[in-house]
């Protein structure tokens, strides 16, 4: 005779007593709900986010008492006064979102092709070298990145010492607002290119030969097929890279040589150097509101289901 | 006498104390301290101090000026934190507030944001150090209750030039700035700290006009934004200097002294405008427990003393707040480290109280004209 065991192993019992117990703590009828449990750790997590902007909200309500360092009890707008009509905050506020968007517009262009070439190569030994390139970057990190270009680039760096053999230069290429541009360029490609390759990856190969097949040479095969098809990857890349453009401390406070800050350089510089917490706070929150305008009108203008978030695309 | 010098001599003197010790056992330490010693024996030893310093040539002399001799006098190790002390300051005044023990034990800070400390009320009080009677009287700040920090050395912003820029002689005045061939050369602090005062004098004040006519200071910077200086931090001077990317700088004269010792062909001057004269201190936050605060204040106490003064604050080419000690050799003369009453006056001090009192309003003008 069998033993019981053997016909029954005990890891099948365990597995029982797992499944009832489950059933137990959450019954049947609960199964609609359960992909809203699964989203309590991120909400939990986004919740404390909202605690802190909850409590730079009200410090940004109160102004610096200098006779005591400490926040003033009442309640005031006058940071925000300051923040909004100081020119020194208008023109970092202003050089901030004109570098986010051109940033946003040369990294697209760089990093479409690069996306392009790596989802439809043949050669898996250029996939591995531009996945490589691609993840190179993330391990070596902001900072570091751009003090290579300090090497790079500075009176004495690589390019200059190499223009000075063709009796050229040297000439001032690092400490202004193209400077901290370029790296901001170079920061952004692998996340464009990270966000455009799952979008690319998705468009048939066939539907690009369907249109040669129909005439349509290589540019317009591009115009017409591959550009709209991706336009989910490019929305969502342009969104990501505008956003990290627009918040970057490291770059603008490395190659900008101090006079070309960004907002978090400003608001860096209130809650660090002049320990005024309120203005920062103020800073901040207006850097909040300003770049989820942006997104949301270039949402509003593009459509939500464009970033392939709507089951029935209004687009 | 050079600073290394100076540390062979402080070495012997350790060693005498060592060898005193070795006889004695550690009362002989504790006495050096300056410990009543059935105090000492009731307060029982933290394993380790927390001193938030500044990192490179500024560090390495607190340790071997200071904190060596006080960890071989009483066992407790001491750890260097080199957070910046703009950036430690929000974690003390949190801690404070929420009741925690502090981060650090002590914070090597300037003045100026030590002041704001102080005026916040997270400072331990100072004044039972008993080597506080010895010092001069920069040592205690002015305008603040008790002793909520203890200055511990005078610094100058000096104007530091490479030679080869000047080549006929050192540069005169802080105007020499505005020369056309210095565009893209000329660095300052990116807060513009040390150049407020002589900005006034040399664009056209005085500096009795500080802090109610800064006019002249910034017109003096309109000009100066016109040359694109580079803004930065003390190790992005020596940075710059080395890669040959500025020629002129406002820095402190340390910076270029240590940079000249590395082999960088500067030296510095001051301008006839005079040069800012400022000072930086020790400070214990609130919240540390009995024994920690006895133990860190015995550190404070050696680092006022003669022998802690000569040994940290020679290789730093800094005078410190004890009636007599020795000059570096290579500074005896030098403006940058004053030591009459001359040469005082021919150096530019703002009161540390006006400073942090207009010292958001000057940094956010400063930093309009060089956003500009």
């Amino acid at each position: 005779m069998r033993h019981y065991s053997t016909a029954y192993p005990l890891s099948w019992r365990i597995f029982d007593a797992v499944e009832a117990l489950a059933k137990r703590v959450w019954p049947a009828r609960f199964a609609p709900w359960l992909p809203y449990l699964l989203l309590l750790p991120a909400l939990l997590v986004t919740g404390l986010l909202v605690i802190g902007l909850i409590e730079i909200a009200d410090s940004s309500l109160h102004v610096l008492d200098k006779a005591t360092f400490r926040s003033s009890e009442s309640y005031s707008l006058e940071n925000f006064e300051r923040a909004l009509t100081a020119s020194l905050f208008r023109n970092i506020g202003l050089r901030s979102f004109l570098g986010a968007i051109l940033v946003t517009a040369v990294t697209l262009v760089l990093a479409f092709p690069y996306a392009y070439v790596l989802v439809r190569t043949e050669s898996p030994i250029l996939r591995k070298l531009l996945l490589i390139v691609l993840f190179l970057p993330f391990f070596i990190g902001q900072v570091v990145r751009a003090y290579g270009w300090l090497i790079i680039l500075g009176n004495e760096g690589i390019l200059n010492t190499s223009l000075s053999f063709l009796g050229i230069g040297p000439f001032r290429l690092l400490f202004n607002y193209w400077a901290v541009l370029f790296g901001l360029v170079q920061t952004m490609i692998p996340f464009a290119v990270l966000m455009l390759a799952p979008a690319l990856t998705a468009i048939p190969k066939e539907t690009e030969r369907a249109a040669e097949s129909l005439g349509a040479n290589w540019i317009r095969t591009f115009q017409y097929v591959v550009i709209p098809l991706a336009r989910p990857g490019m929305v969502g890349a342009a969104i990501v890279v505008f956003t990290l453009t627009l918040t970057d401390f490291a770059i603008p406070a490395v190659l900008g040589g101090g006079s070309n800050d960004f907002i978090a350089n400003a608001i860096y510089d209130q809650f660090f150097r002049t320990s005024d917490a309120g203005l920062g706070s103020a800073l901040t929150l207006l850097l909040i509101i300003a770049g989820s305008a942006a997104v949301g009108v270039a949402l509003l203008l593009v459509g939500i289901g464009t970033l392939g978030l709507a089951g029935h695309d209004d687009d | 006498m050079t600073g290394i010098n100076q540390i062979a001599r402080y070495k012997l003197s350790r060693r005498r104390f060592l060898e005193g010790a070795t006889a004695a056992g550690s009362v002989a330490g504790i006495s050096t301290l300056g410990l009543g010693q059935a105090w000492a024996d009731e307060q029982p030893k933290p394993a380790e101090i927390v001193v938030r310093a500044w990192g490179g040539v500024w560090v390495e002399s607190l340790k071997a000026g200071v904190s060596d001799p006080f960890t071989q006098m009483t066992g407790i190790a001491v750890r260097h934190d080199l957070t910046e002390d703009n950036e430690i300051q929000p974690k003390v005044w949190a801690a404070v507030d929420q009741g925690r023990v502090p981060p650090i034990n002590i914070n090597w800070d300037t003045t100026i944001n030590a002041t704001k400390s102080a005026l916040r009320g997270v400072t331990e009080d100072l004044s039972d150090l008993p080597n506080l009677a010895n010092v001069l009287p920069v040592a205690k700040p002015e305008g603040l209750e008790g002793v909520p920090l203890v200055n511990v050395y005078a610094y100058v912003y000096v104007l530091a030039y490479r030679n080869e820029a000047f080549p006929s002689g050192a540069p005169t005045s802080w105007n020499d700035l505005l020369d056309p061939r210095f565009k893209g050369r000329v660095a300052l602090y990116n807060d513009g700290i040390g150049m407020h005062a002589p900005a006034v004098v040399a664009g056209g004040g005085k500096l009795a006009d500080i802090p109610a006519n800064m006019q002249p200071a910034w017109d003096y910077f309109s000009k100066l934004k016109a040359q694109n200086p580079l803004l930065g931090e003390d190790p992005d001077f020596t940075a710059w200097f080395q890669k040959g990317e500025i020629d002129v700088a406002c820095t402190i004269s340390s910076n270029a002294r240590e940079a000249k010792k590395n082999g960088i062909p500067v030296a510095w001057t001051v301008p006839k405008e005079g040069a800012t004269l400022d000072t930086d201190c020790l400070w214990i936050p609130k919240g540390l427990p009995a024994a920690d605060l006895y133990w860190t204040k015995q550190y404070v106490n050696y680092a006022i003393g003669q022998a802690g003064q000569q040994a940290w604050l020679g290789p730093l080419g800094l005078p410190g707040v004890v009636p007599g000690l020795t000059p570096p050799e290579d500074l005896v003369g030098d403006l940058s480290y004053p030591t009459t009453s001359d040469d005082l006056a021919k150096l530019l001090q703002v009161s540390p109280k006006i400073q942090v009192e207009h010292q958001s309003e000057w940094f956010a003008k400063f930093k309009e004209i060089m956003q500009g």
